[in-house]
């Protein structure tokens, strides 16, 4: 069986391709619908080519029983931020904690694991009094702009969990975080994205003092760049761990490398590039097929803000995208099924292969979901229940409504009852007081 | 009460309503079948709202590890991994707790009220102390005469008094799969009855309650003990027992021949007295009309009279039969004085008297002669406390293996005398002081009539669901969740509900070591065959067998 041809089996048999696969030919052209499989065949095809030359593929050594009794001495960290993504047109109220798991298995029962919520906000992005971001800087409270202050807030949150953890002298043999360990940063370089309290840097980072935390240095890029540079200087080996990839880095960085060296054609390396964008092709679909059962691929170093992006482009921050560190990527298959997941660093990993293993290991305890047990885990911690959520909703709704009533004017309480009806239907079906006409 | 000094154990969850809530509890604070209580306000009749202690039985405990995720088992199983050697975590364990709402009570009134709003969700849940909880316990029992039978199930601190008064007069069922613990609780009771001075019959089949005559004089030395064998006697008034007991017991029988067998009853006058030697002369005379081919008995030919007769000798033969078995059991226990059951007509007082325990030893007689015996006997008991003058004094009748006595209809058993006759007795006990307690492995066997009557009701370990429906149907105070404790029992665990306590409560029974029966043994068949020794007339026997067997084999001639 020629290589082509087994790649393309693989394509078939391989079930979240296959998903991809099959909603690319609904949605695409009866051309591209053709030749999808083609083309996703000879990427792979090639880059396997490309892997294998670069000798970036090591097999994991996992047995079960024997590896968790050599490493039951070692101490985890596991990090996971969780935001109530409430909103009603009158408020955005704003939830959001990270959550710790701490576990050291051969410690005795009452030392063995810790629940910890390492940091939590709660509060309203319209209250002027709020802690979190300087509304007076603030230009942007548009809905949409609320959810990208709620992302910012989680991305800080979480960052500065590692650094609490650092500060705090902590003994981890690991930390892992539920995400990648360095975001992108571009959706909050846009113009007016308003900073951070005073307060609220001060107690996030107390060590950050730059010109007297002036506006700029409280920005978002400023202080995730200074938690990142701290994260950085980490004594333990601090790993960012992403279920599946929506692009390429990997690939790219990949093919990048071998025209740097000459191997691939400028005209080569751009045309692949095209045809990967084209065809949404990401790192996710390629290395599901390339990679097997308990194999990862080497960390390769990554540059993740790029100067001269769209966005970024011509803003003030331009420059800043040069200091944020590079990450070192790798990858990892952890069963036959599931997607390989992206492991993430700020360092080059010292024991690469020995704390893969270690993250393979903890994958195994889930094997269908083929994600790190301790993630999970402490995704369940740090999630805002449904139930709280509802129920800050509903607190949210009757307070308007009183509010309302009080003022005992018919405009506020029937744009009260407005606000709330979810759907202009509602609002038009309301039942009216008095006889009916 | 000093509800400040009572644990913190949990908090109530979410929506609580006026039967029951929920609520989180702490990590190996309380169990199953434990008494609870939250604090809580409620609008008084007054219109006022007071503050009150609402108390409440954890009827069940669910257990949940949201964190320890299915599939994780499923790795650790395969690849033989111990979970402690692991990442995963193992103190997460969450605790929901159902509680059954007992009612409420206010400031140190410990009378338990009907709560009539529901508890305060998030309130805390507290784990009162052993003493305030058996003073709850007896206070809303408020019983004068109040008896120990055990623990709580879940507080052995707690100990646990059933009222005398309802136990007597309002009947009682006792029901639990074999070796369950239904006999332990049966001599618990009759050792505090008996304390009081409390007459009671016991119909003993297997000869459970011998230990009580064994212990007398150590035990009871107030009291008498007296252990008595039946005696079928009989008057002309209970025509009808001996005739279904020839019916049932003697050979089918045409309607002609039945016919002869009603006339030569009517016929055949009887002063009263044994049974055995009634029906003897019942088949001496039949046998005398056949052969004389009387025409006394008008269109019965001889034949069929000859039928009635071989009949009767049959019947008279099995009673013969099962006298002499119950005489060979009672011979091995040589040591224990068996007197011969008085006359129930004439002279009841030496069956039932102030501070006595009679036990009726019925062991080796089939169903339908134990029943007849039982149906003349308290039918005649009850007679006697129906009449002005009251010659015996009020008691309890303990029915052992009940359902021999009060088949339910789907048995077809139903016509069998002690029926009717206990229908009767447990129907009217209340007025005249004849409480009836029914002990019985098969609830679902039981007349339904009988076992309804029985307003009190302590169960033990029952596995079999026709008896768990059975159970929950007759009672009126045993709850679901009670219902679906009941497979789990261990020996001697038991659940008590009805109006001999206030609310249903899981209970140890207290074990009487002292009043097990010492010549019965522990089922010990194994050993019982190890220190087999043959008797003489069997080694006798095998002596001479192949001798025997030898002549056989070589005789070939044909039989004349």
């Amino acid at each position: 069986m020629s290589d082509e041809v087994n790649i393309k089996n693989k394509i078939k048999a391989n079930s979240s391709l296959f998903i991809n696969f099959v909603k690319n030919a609904i949605t695409a052209s009866p051309t591209v619908q053709n030749n999808f499989l083609d083309v996703t065949a000879q990427v792979a095809l090639t880059i396997q080519k490309i892997i294998d030359d670069a000798n970036l593929i090591v097999n994991l050594d996992y047995k079960g029983n024997d590896f968790w009794l050599k490493n039951r001495c070692k101490t985890s960290c596991f990090i996971d931020g969780g935001v109530d993504r409430t909103s009603i047109i009158s408020s955005a109220p704003l939830s959001i904690r990270t959550g710790s798991y701490i576990v050291k298995p051969d410690a005795e029962d009452k030392n063995r694991e810790f629940f910890e919520e390492s940091m939590v906000f709660l509060g309203d992005l319209y209250d002027p009094k709020n802690e979190l971001y300087d509304l007076s800087d603030d230009d942007f409270d548009e809905d949409q702009m609320l959810n990208k202050k709620k992302d910012g807030a989680r991305i800080i949150f979480e960052a500065v969990t590692i650094v609490k953890h650092i500060l705090l002298n902590r003994k981890f043999d690991y930390c892992f975080l539920h995400g990648p360990i360095e975001a992108t940063v571009m959706p909050f370089t846009v113009m007016g994205f308003p900073t951070f309290t005073k307060f609220a840097v001060e107690n996030m980072l107390p060590f950050y003092t730059k010109n007297k935390l002036n506006a700029e240095a409280r920005h978002f890029i400023n202080v995730y760049l200074e938690a990142l540079k701290y994260i950085k200087q980490s004594k333990f080996p601090v790993y960012g761990i992403v279920e599946t990839s929506n692009s390429a880095p990997y690939i790219k960085n990949l093919l990048y490398t071998y025209k740097s060296k000459g191997i691939i054609s400028d005209k080569d390396f751009k045309n692949t590039l095209s045809t990967i964008k084209k065809y949404k092709i990401t790192d996710s679909h390629l290395l599901e097929i390339i990679l097997k059962n308990g194999q990862a691929l080497k960390p390769l170093e990554v540059k993740k803000q790029i100067k001269g992006f769209s966005v970024t482009s011509g803003s003030a921050w331009e420059d800043k995208m040069e200091s944020f560190p590079s990450v070192y990527i790798g990858y990892i298959k952890t069963n036959d099924h599931s997607s390989p997941i992206r492991i993430e660093s700020l360092t080059s990993p010292v024991n690469f292969k020995k704390d893969f293993e270690y993250i393979l290991a903890t994958a195994r305890l889930l094997p269908n979901y083929g994600f790190p047990v301790g993630l999970n885990i402490v995704d369940k911690f740090a999630k805002i229940p449904n139930w709280m959520s509802k129920a800050s909703r509903r607190y949210y709704a009757t307070h308007l409504l009183k509010q309302a009533i009080k003022s005992k004017d018919q405009n506020t309480i029937s744009l009260a009852v407005k606000i709330l009806s979810r759907k202009v239907r509602s609002w038009r079906n309301r039942p009216l007081g008095g006889m009916a006409r | 009460m000093d509800t400040k000094k009572w644990q913190s154990i949990g908090t109530v969850l979410g929506e609580t309503n006026i039967d029951h809530f929920f609520f989180s509890l702490k990590n190996y604070k309380a169990k199953k079948g434990d008494i609870i209580t939250t604090e809580s306000k409620i609008p008084s009749s007054e219109g006022n709202i007071i503050p009150v202690t609402v108390w409440g039985k954890i009827s069940s405990i669910e257990s949940s590890n949201a964190f320890f995720p299915t599939e994780a088992a499923q790795e650790l199983t395969n690849e033989n991994i111990d979970i402690r050697d692991t990442i995963l975590p193992m103190t997460r364990d969450e605790l929901i707790c159902k509680v059954i709402i007992l009612g409420y009570t206010f400031k140190n009134n410990l009378k338990l009220l009907p709560l009539n709003y529901p508890v305060r969700p998030a309130a805390t849940v507290s784990y009162p102390s052993s003493e305030d909880v058996e003073a709850l316990l007896i206070s809303d029992l408020g019983s004068k005469h109040p008896l120990f039978i055990g623990s709580l199930l879940a507080r052995d601190a707690v100990k646990i008094r059933i009222d005398a008064d309802n136990l007597v007069s309002r009947h009682v069922s006792i029901f639990g799969m074999s070796g369950s613990g239904k006999t332990v609780m049966v001599r618990r009771i009759m050792d505090e009855l008996l304390k009081k001075q409390y007459p009671m019959i016991v119909l003993d089949i297997h000869g459970d309650y011998l230990g009580f005559i064994q212990k007398q004089k150590k035990l009871y030395p107030n009291n008498e003990v007296k252990l008595f064998y039946p005696n079928l006697s009989v008057s002309s008034e209970d025509k009808e027992i001996i005739y279904t007991l020839i019916e049932k017991l003697g050979n089918s029988l045409t309607d002609p021949q039945k016919d002869f067998l009603s006339s030569l009853l009517e016929k055949v006058k009887y002063e009263g007295g044994s049974l055995l030697k009634y029906i003897e002369i019942l088949a001496f005379k039949a046998r005398g009309f056949a052969s004389e081919s009387s025409t006394a008995f008008k269109n019965i030919r001889p034949a069929s009279m000859y039928v009635a007769a071989r009949s009767l000798g049959q019947v008279a033969k099995k009673l013969k039969n099962m006298e002499q078995t119950n005489f060979r059991h009672r011979q091995k226990m040589a040591n224990l004085k068996f007197e011969e059951l008085p006359d129930p007509a004439t002279e009841p007082e030496k069956i039932i008297a102030k501070g006595q325990l009679s036990i009726l030893y019925l062991k080796g007689y089939e169903n339908l002669p134990a029943s007849a015996i039982v149906s003349i006997l308290l039918e005649n008991l009850f007679k006697h406390r129906q009449e002005v003058e009251e010659e015996i004094p009020p008691f309890l009748t303990i029915i052992e293996e009940a359902h021999n006595f009060i088949p339910s209809r789907s048995e077809n058993k139903d016509n069998i005398p002690s029926v009717e006759t206990i229908r009767k007795v447990i129907t009217e006990g209340r007025k005249f002081g004849t409480g009836v307690m029914i002990v019985s492995q098969r609830p679902s066997r039981l007349d339904e009539t009988i076992a309804s009557q029985c307003n009190s009701q302590i169960i033990f370990r029952m596995v079999n669901q026709k008896d768990q429906r059975a159970t929950t149907r007759d009672s009126e105070t045993l709850s679901v969740d009670d219902s679906k404790q009941l497979p789990n029992l261990a020996n001697g665990q038991g659940i008590i509900s009805g109006q001999v306590v206030n609310f249903s409560l899981p209970v140890q029974i207290k074990f009487d070591e002292e009043l097990i029966n010492d010549d019965i043994g522990n089922e010990n068949f194994i050993t019982a065959v190890e220190n087999w020794d043959e008797k003489d007339s069997v080694k006798q026997r095998k002596k001479f067998a192949k001798d025997f067997s030898n002549i056989s084999s070589i005789d070939k001639r044909k039989a004349n």
